[in-house]
């Protein structure tokens, strides 16, 4: 029908059709819609094919995550902070409770102003409640507080210079069961000129100084554990052999640190003894001070990391972090050893830290010997005052790792100011302060972990994504928004717990085995097996349409030619 | 908080207390330990074995609390989190040479271990949790001793013995690598759980190029724990550590003398490890050398000395024995121990101590041995020398045979077989990898060449078949064979199976290993019995004491499977794509075909002109088909004409694409 039939000659002369040119029936549709039939058959299969070879990709809520880490990597979480100021014996008459609190926030403005570090977390957020506590007479700014008006006359200040006992007193006249966490500030009048501030253990202080090291704060392990493993080195047993009871110390010394950083992290201890451990910088005599000085510019080469095999421990696995605290015990020849600090100095502690890995204190035995043929020496014990020290030394070296000051007693811009250490190690505003900063750093940590997640798993299209991994990365934004609820309610722990698991869920959902297994199945690989089949079929398929397309529109046009020719004739 | 923090300081308190307390009432010998020891034994073919032995020991935690001064954190580690009970761990490379070596002493039954890594551990775990725990645990000894013990996970891979190899009630995991090469990445691991490396003691002699030049090393680790034991008197856990190896002497001095044959090459520490021991560990224990000379060479010595001086007994109660006609010793032994019990033997072997806590940097300890006048002696055989080898040809099945040979004259009159008509009895163990499919009913019997009926000679057989993919075939018996037997072999025929794809290794041509055989002499206990009972104390000659039954391992088999051509998923998906595309095509121009119009277009192309290439092709054409020629206005023939030259066509399209899929697809 849609051939071109066999014009009859006899016509030819009176019509003058040109079978060349011109045709006289319709073309055909019969082939071209054959054509496209298939052609439109293929196409509808496609989606189908994709389907059939998709590999399963749990859904990732790739928006959500996005607007997250844009969220916390633009601000960082604010946790409020409650600041109260108590002025006893002040003149009431000469400040309103209202100017106090406004000088003291503009004040405490410009200190949050000068050191910005990513995670300073009551940055500008706080509160100031001033009290004016004169001889029973009070004025505050602020009707709930519950300061107990002239509590602190029965303590009498002039006679008492106990810093620990008023500290004490203060705790027992503050109820600290109340949701919110007050620091308090207590200002006395007194007839001395100079000014002290003591910082305590608990929330409250006497003046409450700016005192923390700014620095990031890293050294939990992406589970929230931390290994401390405590190493004892002799660096040449031949001379002296040191031994420790590490046992007590466990018990004495460390398990209560270990109870206050409970709300931070999981933290077990263990300890090794470890020999031929020689540091691998060097040392030289100085006769001046009748030592061993090795300089703070040798600090990068003394961990021998060829030598010192503290190696990680069983107990670490996964994602914990250790850190690592040893004590270095010097060989004959280079006894007594001592750090010389920058300016000169030597250094009190005789030990330093290195920031993510831990400390180091180099302890020299009591008795130098110069005598180093003896031929079996004795195991000697480090006794319990010498361990002691060594141990607070540790402390200070742990403190500072979570960014903390090392020592109790600094000199502070107004006067002396004194930071009472609890026998915990860490004091509960310093613990507010990590838990704080812990919160801010792990919502970052996870933050960024989810980010790179989402930028993986969009990055390759064919790879494998498990529901355990879906699940995960679900879970974790959801304690990622808890712990921002959390933190802007002020609960601390939390905020603090909360933040651990969502950084916990993130890396988890990171490192899924399944992530880094071989089992993905490339496009190269899917083209190699589909294309034998499908480019022969689809360069026919293309080829008959592009054809009949073509035929048809020539035909037509012929068909035009005819009928315009029978038209003129016509006409 | 401040009253909870008190109570909670005093509760501390109140146990630190009554901890020490405690730890009063006990014993106060417990306390870690730590002792080294080194055996140096001439061998008959002109070599000599080192035998390094290191032994820590810790007091169980429940006494003396988790924190050690000696003992290797990691090892207690593992030990506690995996509840092992007991465990042994070996790296060999070479094999251990059971005819010119000995077979009968403890240190080859202890220590002569098939190629590779093999592993066995014991857990003190319900009975569902032993596979995790194992499973677990090789994963950790893999990151220990860097070295792919991790392989040893699947389930395919190590079985769960009865009561064979040893039986621990069912917790017990037994695997091999055989293929896994040994070198310093897993020594120096080892090395690290010694308090003092290899820094200082007998281990300074650990010369990395002098040990892996050597013929044999294997290097072990025993650990025994009874930590969760109930029962209150438990001796806590004990880690030994081994290094066995096999050195020739090579000193100027050998090599000149090789003219003489039969002279013993002369050796000393230094020229055997080319290094000297600088005094003791100074953490351990004890730090003794010992100089074996074994009851054969003894014999021959005594032989010897007899000739020359006429006395007999003169080389052991002579004042300077160490330096005599036959040999000398450099220096001079603390003491000499000489083996006891061994009833039937008249001589026995000797040890010469010499302790290194007498030596230091000034005057290092380097103890030579030379040999005066040539002696030769044969160490003592086990009584049945054990190989195995595999039979039939192709890639289809075969057959696994396990020969054992008398190795001599004077040991079938050992323990036990005084009697005429008494039975030896022989254990065999045998894992064989699933793909190698053992049909186990056609288990024959040869003794002395003759068939025998199965079931008189096997007193007792455990088999449990392997299963595809999942679990191996593991075959424990024990074999009763008569006292006189001169030859014994037992067959076991095989089909080899197919393996996924995805299962073969890399190096799938190589051939796949069945692991050693374990055969046992339950009847003769490997042990040296010594005189003084204090020297119990000293734990390398403990090793020597203790009462094992006499074990050899068989070789590692090499069995080649069928390995595919591993392209062929793609070529069968390429042919099979190629077909379906041509036929697809064809149909589809097939249903475009105008007939009548290609018609009336080849009859004006005809009119016009004739191509002479299209009238050959017809002609051709017409010969092939035996029709005569038509000429090409015929309507008959032209359209079959363009059929085939549109076939031609398609299948040069097709042929082009499915050549450029072969090629994209092997350059992937």
């Amino acid at each position: 029908m849609a051939e071109i039939s066999e014009a009859p000659s006899t016509s030819n002369l009176d019509t003058g059709f040109d079978p060349e040119t011109m045709r006289k029936s319709m073309p055909g549709l019969k082939r071209l819609s054959l054509a496209l039939t298939v052609l439109f058959s293929f196409l509808l299969g496609l989606p189908f094919l994709l389907k059939s070879i998709a590999i399963y990709r749990s859904p990732l809520p790739f928006r959500e995550i996005d607007d997250l880490s844009t969220a916390i990597e633009s601000s960082p979480i604010l946790f409020p902070c409650h600041f109260r100021a108590v002025f006893v014996d002040f003149d009431p008459n000469s400040y309103t409770a209202d100017q106090l609190s406004i000088s003291v926030q503009a004040h405490m403005a410009k200190l949050a102003a000068k050191n910005s570090p990513t995670c300073v977390t009551c940055a500008s957020n706080f509160t100031v409640y001033v009290t004016l506590d004169s001889n029973s007479n009070c004025i505050s700014n602020w009707n709930n507080v519950d300061w107990n008006c002239g509590a602190l006359n029965e303590f009498r200040f002039a006679d008492k210079r106990d810093d620990g006992l008023l500290d004490e007193y203060l705790e027992s006249v503050f109820d600290d069961n109340r949701n919110g966490k007050v620091y308090t500030v207590v200002v006395v009048k007194t007839e001395e000129e100079e000014v002290r501030a003591v910082v305590g253990k608990y929330r409250h202080a006497w003046i409450m100084e700016e005192g923390l090291i700014p620095g990031e704060f890293k050294p939990v392990g992406a589970d929230g554990r931390i290994v401390l493993s405590f190493n004892l080195l002799n660096a040449d047993p031949r001379n002296w052999i040191y031994d420790w009871d590490f046992q007590e110390i466990d018990e004495n010394l460390l398990a209560p640190i270990i109870e206050a950083l409970k709300p931070l992290a999981d933290v077990s201890v263990e300890s090794q003894v470890l020999y031929h451990t020689p540091k691998s910088s060097l040392s030289f005599w100085d006769a001046k001070l009748d030592s061993y000085i090795f300089s703070t510019k040798d600090l990068p080469f003394f961990a021998n990391s060829n030598e010192w095999h503290l190696d990680t421990s069983v107990a670490a696995g996964g994602r914990s972090k250790i850190l690592q605290f040893v004590v270095y015990v010097p060989s004959a020849k280079e006894c007594p050893l001592r750090l010389q600090l920058p300016n000169g100095e030597i250094s009190t502690t005789n030990g330093f830290i290195s920031p993510m890995w831990g400390g180091i204190v180099v302890w020299n035995p009591s008795a130098c010997l110069t005598d180093s043929k003896i031929k079996h020496p004795l195991r000697h014990k480090i006794s319990p005052e010498e361990s002691r020290k060594v141990f607070e030394v540790f402390m200070g070296q742990l403190r500072q790792l979570f960014g903390l000051k090392s020592d109790g007693l600094f000199v502070g811009a107004s006067g002396t100011s004194a930071l009472l250490a609890s026998e915990r190690g860490f004091s509960e505003w310093e613990l507010d302060v990590l838990s704080r900063q812990h919160s801010c750093f792990n919502l970052l940590q996870c933050g960024t972990t989810l980010g790179s997640l989402s930028r993986l798993v969009q990055s390759l299209p064919r790879m494998i994504i498990m529901d355990d991994i879906g699940k995960q990365g679900k879970y974790s934004l959801e304690a990622a928004k808890l712990t921002l609820s959390n933190a802007s309610l002020g609960i601390y722990d939390a905020s603090a717990e909360s933040s651990r698991q969502a950084r916990l869920l993130a890396e988890d959902a990171f490192y899924h085995p399944s992530m880094m297994s071989v089992g993905y199945f490339s496009f190269e690989h899917c083209f190699a097996v589909y294309s034998p089949f499908f480019l022969p079929v689809s360069l026919h398929v293309l080829l008959a349409v592009l054809r009949e397309w073509k035929r048809h529109k020539q035909e037509s046009k012929k068909y035009k030619a005819w009928k315009a020719n029978v038209a003129s004739f016509s006409y | 908080m401040g009253i909870r923090e008190s109570i909670f300081l005093l509760f501390l308190i109140l146990i630190s207390t009554y901890e020490s307390f405690a730890k009063e009432g006990l014993a106060e010998e417990l306390n870690e330990e730590f002792t080294e020891g080194l055996l140096l034994r001439p061998l008959p073919d002109r070599k000599v074995l080192a035998h390094f032995h290191f032994q820590s020991s810790v007091p169980p935690t429940r006494t003396y609390g988790r924190h050690h001064h000696l003992f290797p954190k990691s090892i207690y580690q593992l030990v506690n989190k995996f509840r092992v009970r007991e465990m042994e761990l070996s790296f060999t490379q070479g094999r251990w040479n059971y005819e010119s070596w000995g077979g009968y002493d403890p240190i080859s039954s202890n220590n002569a271990k098939p190629p590779g890594v093999e592993l066995w551990a014991d857990f003190d775990v319900p009975l569902d949790q032993v596979d995790a725990s194992w499973k677990n645990l090789t994963h950790a000894l893999s990151g220990l001793f860097c070295a792919s013990i991790n392989f040893l996970e699947h389930s395919t891979s190590y079985s769960a013995p009865q009561w064979s190899f040893h039986s621990f009630a069912g917790k017990l995991r037994y695997g091999t690598l055989p293929r896994e090469a040994v070198c310093t990445e897993n020594l120096t691991p080892w090395l690290k759980l010694l308090p003092c490396r290899d820094k200082a003691g007998l281990s300074a002699l650990m010369d990395r190029p002098s040990i892996y030049r050597g013929y044999y090393h294997s290097q072990r680790l025993h650990l025994t724990s009874d930590e969760f034991d109930a029962v209150k008197s438990n001796s806590g856990i004990m880690l030994e550590q081994t290094l066995t190896v096999v050195l020739q002497p090579s000193t100027l001095e050998a090599r000149a003398m090789v003219s003489v044959k039969t002279l013993q090459p002369s050796w000393s520490l230094s020229s055997l490890f080319g290094r000297k021991v600088h005094g003791r560990c100074s953490v351990s224990k004890s730090s003794n050398v010992y100089v074996q000379f074994e009851q054969n060479l003894v014999s021959e010595l005594k032989e010897m000395w007899k000739e020359s001086e006429g006395s007999e007994s003169g080389i052991l109660i002579h004042d300077d024995f160490w330096t005599n006609p036959i040999f000398e010793m450099s220096a001079s032994p603390h003491r000499v121990v000489k083996e006891v019990g061994n009833l039937q033997q008249e001589d026995s072997s000797i040890l010469y101590e010499f302790l290194v806590e007498d030596y230091n940097d000034s005057e290092p300890f380097d103890l030579g041995l030379r040999w005066k006048l040539p002696v030769a002696w044969l160490c003592q055989q086990a009584p049945l020398r054990a190989s195995r080898f595999l039979m039939g040809s192709g890639n289809e099945r075969g057959a696994i045979a396990i020969s054992l040979k008398s190795s001599g004259i004077n040991n079938t009159q050992r323990v036990g077989c005084s009697e005429k008509g008494s039975l030896l009895s022989i254990d065999i163990f045998q894992v064989v990898p699933w793909y190698v499919k053992v049909y186990y009913h056609t288990l024959k019997v040869f003794i002395d060449g003759e068939l025998q009926s199965t079931m008189e000679n096997i007193e007792n057989m455990h088999v449990s078949p392997s299963e595809d993919k999942v679990s191996p075939g593991v075959m424990e018996m024990i074999l009763r064979l008569p006292c006189g037997v001169k030859t014994a072999a037992l067959t076991l025929e095989f089909d080899k199976g197919f393996l996924h794809i995805d299962e073969y290794p890399p190096d799938a041509n190589q051939g796949f290993d069945i692991p050693s055989a374990v055969v046992s002499f339950t009847d003769f206990q490997a042990s040296i019995g010594f005189e003084d009972n204090f020297l119990n104390k000293l734990p390398i000659l403990n090793e020597l004491q203790e009462r094992k039954h006499v074990i050899c391992y068989t070789e590692v088999l090499l069995v080649p499977l069928t390995t595919p051509d591993f392209s062929m998923p793609y070529n069968v998906i390429t042919i099979t794509c190629t077909v379906f595309a041509l036929y697809f095509g064809s149909l589809l121009n097939a249903l475009r075909r105008r007939v009548g119009e290609e018609e009336r277009l080849l009859k004006s192309k005809a009119a016009k002109k004739k191509g002479p290439l299209t009238s050959l092709l017809s002609k051709l054409f017409a010969k092939l088909t035996g029709r005569p020629v038509n000429p090409p206005e015929t309507p008959s023939a032209s359209p079959s004409f363009i059929d085939y030259k549109l076939i031609v066509k398609v299948i040069l399209v097709a042929g082009m694409a499915v050549k450029l899929f072969r090629s994209s697809f092997q350059l992937n």
